[in-house]
Formats: structure tokens, C-alpha cells, sequence
């Protein structure tokens, strides 16, 4: 097996489950620093995977559903690594599955997926069945079922948190696949990413930074009234 | 057809150290990559990383002495003895260097950031040590046995 990154794997730090992370491990310049030991190829890849579905994506979101199928196709075109096309792939098809749970939620009935319908393999089976609660995609997809209950009592962050647990297991599994390869390098990368997401949406540390930052300017407020 | 079992004899003769330092060199030079790597994300210990990444050096050692041990006049009754332990041993070497490589930069990469598994995280580059230590010594072993 091809271990064409080894130098760059190693000087990667290592990312805590990103529910226990306290703090990013590596800020993204230091990251962008160590990533220039990427093959040009593939770090062109890498950006191009990056803007598609990095879960802070870093272009403009698309307005529509088919400006956003235009730019997956696009994007697909220009990537040729099996397994980033295989994680792209993945993130899409979570990302229909989604979008179909929330717009049945809404009331709206399949044909709104018409626009998506050739974003993933999934648009179709979704389409006919339409009336199963969970698509009949459970035995492939086994946490539609908790996100679909998640959606259904509007708990956002249990379904993000449930979200990027998936995607999290999945860039594992990859990186496992060739320990010292571009998967590794592109599943940190992925990582990082969500690890970063779920650090800047941490309700608990807002809450206590926030509580800290009242505190210090109340104690400001008594010595200069002190004073 | 004797020049050619000469020549065969010739080859495995020098095949434990040629086959050896190639292994020693894919091993040693996957190591130090992960070494060199980690040397940017630790603060200290650079040597620990340095020391480990020379692990798969012992193969091509190794080689020399087989080598030695089978050194030898060369003749039509001892030359297809020797090719054959020589060039097996040889493999063998090679390909225990170039693994035991690769074990060492999985416990370099592993063992940076947990620094209290850098003793288990080289129990598999010592497995394979392991091997290369048995393809050895019955390579001296049967190298008794070949004619002089």
C-alpha cells in the first residue's frame, strides 16, 4: 500500500473525540503549514472536497438545491481519489436524507425532491417512499431513525452532535484504511473541521465564558466604584 | 552449466548483505519519515524518535554476518547450497526490515502524543526483530553444513 505521506501524517497531532476536546489541537494555520507537503493534486482535490461538504464549508453556501447539484458535479469531475469521492458521496447522501426528513416534516410531498434528483443514488428511493418514517433506509443508514426524532422535536444540537458523530466513525474508518496515505490526510483534515464546528457551537462553554466575562466586569465595575 | 552454478553460488553469497541493506534502507527511511514528522509536533524527546527510526538498521548487520558465515571457496557442490540459503535468508531480511519500518512509524506516530505507550507501541517492530533473529541464526546454523 502507497504510504506516500508519512512525514506529514506524523506531524499531524492527534484529535480527541470531538465531544471531549477542550480546545482545537492545531489552529488552521499551522494546519495549512503542514498540508503544504500535500502533492499539488491532491491538495487541489482536498480544497475542491473542502468546499463541497467540510461542515463549515468555506465558500458561499449555495442558494438553490440545483445550484448546489451543479457544484457537486463540478467538483466531482475534478476528483479523482476513490475514497475522497466515496466520503463526498457520503456527505451528499446525509445531506439529501436530510433534506427529505425536513421537508416532509414541513408537509411537503416528493416531488419537491425533483430538483435534487440527481444529487445522490438515494433521491429516487427516497421519492418512493415517501411514507416510510424513516425512508426505508435504516438497514444503510442506521441513524436516520435518531435524527428523524431529533427533527421531530426540533433538538438541533442532538442532531448535529448525532451528525458529526457519523461522519466522525466514518473519516475513522478511512483513515485506518492506509494509515500513511492521502486518506489519512484528508479524514484529519475532516475532522479538524468538525472538531472546530463543535468547539464554536459549545452551548456549555458559551454559557460559561459568557458567565465569566459578566463576573469580570462586575469586579471591574466594584473597584472602580470603590475608587 | 558450471559457470552458471559458480555464479549462482556468487549470488546467494552476497545476497544476505545486498538483500538486507535494501530492506534496512526501504525501513529505516520509512521510520525516519515518521520521525522527522514528529519532531515538529513534540518538544523534547527527538532522540527517543531518531533511535527508533534506526531499528530496521540490524537487518543489513545481520546480512553481513551470514554473509561471512557463508564465505567460502566457491565450488560446483557448494555453490546451489549456498545460493539457496543465501538468497532465502536474504529475502527474509529484506522483507523484516522494510515491515519492521513500517511498525516503527506507526509507533512513532502513535506514541507522540501518549508518550506513556512508546514501550508497547514497539512490541510489533520487536515481533518482527523477532523473525528476522530466527532467519538468521538458522541461516548460520545450516551454513555449517554446507561443504568447504
Amino acid at each position: 500500500m502507497a504510504e506516500p505521506y508519512i512525514t506529514l501524517v506524523s506531524s499531524l497531532p492527534y484529535l480527541p473525540p470531538f465531544e471531549q476536546a477542550e480546545r482545537s489541537p492545531i489552529t488552521r494555520l499551522r494546519l495549512e503549514q503542514r498540508l503544504h507537503n500535500l502533492d499539488t493534486d491532491d491538495a487541489r482535490q482536498l480544497a475542491k472536497a473542502e468546499a463541497l461538504v467540510s461542515w463549515r464549508m468555506s465558500l458561499a453556501k449555495p442558494k438553490t438545491d440545483a445550484e448546489m447539484v451543479l457544484r457537486s458535479r463540478a467538483a466531482m469531475q475534478d476528483i479523482s481519489q476513490p475514497a475522497l469521492r466515496a466520503f463526498i458521496e457520503f456527505r451528499i447522501d446525509q445531506q439529501v436524507i436530510l433534506a427529505g426528513l425536513r421537508q416532509r416534516n414541513a408537509g411537503a410531498d416528493a416531488s419537491v425532491l425533483e430538483p435534487i434528483s440527481g444529487a445522490s443514488r438515494w433521491v429516487r428511493h427516497i421519492a418512493a417512499h415517501w411514507g416510510d418514517p424513516n425512508f426505508k433506509l435504516t438497514a444503510v443508514y442506521p441513524w436516520i431513525a435518531d435524527a428523524r426524532t431529533y427533527l421531530d422535536s426540533n433538538n438541533a444540537c442532538a442532531l448535529d452532535s448525532l451528525l458529526m458523530q457519523v461522519i466522525w466513525q466514518r473519516l475513522g474508518h478511512i483513515a485506518e484504511s492506509n494509515q500513511f496515505g492521502f486518506e489519512a490526510v484528508f479524514a484529519f483534515v475532516f475532522k479538524w473541521d468538525i472538531l472546530q464546528a463543535w468547539l464554536a457551537r459549545d452551548a456549555v462553554q458559551a454559557k460559561s465564558r459568557f458567565q465569566d466575562l459578566i463576573k469580570e466586569i462586575k469586579e471591574i465595575k466594584e473597584i472602580k466604584n470603590d475608587s | 552449466m558450471e559457470p552458471l552454478i559458480l555464479a549462482l553460488g556468487w549470488v546467494g553469497l552476497y545476497a544476505p548483505l545486498a538483500l538486507g541493506a535494501i530492506g534496512s534502507m526501504i525501513g529505516c527511511a520509512r521510520a525516519g519519515s515518521a520521525a522527522c514528522g514528529a519532531l515538529l509536533e513534540v518538544e523534547s524527546g527527538y532522540g527517543r524518535y531518531i533511535g527508533v527510526a534506526a531499528m530496521p538498521s540490524s537487518q543489513t548487520i545481520y546480512g553481513i554476518v551470514v554473509t561471512m558465515a557463508l564465505r567460502r571457496e566457491l565450488t560446483v557442490e557448494n555453490s546451489p547450497g549456498i545460493f539457496g540459503l543465501g538468497v532465502l535468508a536474504g529475502l527474509a531480511l529484506m522483507f523484516s526490515a522494510s515491515a519492521q519500518g513500517s511498525a516503527c512509524a506507526a509507533s512513532i506516530n502513535v506514541s507522540k502524543n501518549k508518550l506513556e505507550i512508546f514501550g508497547i507501541s514497539l512490541a510489533p517492530a520487536a515481533l518482527v526483530e523477532g523473525f528476522a533473529v530466527f532467519a538468521f541464526v538458522f541461516a548460520l546454523v545450516l551454513a555449517a553444513g554446507i561443504p568447504k
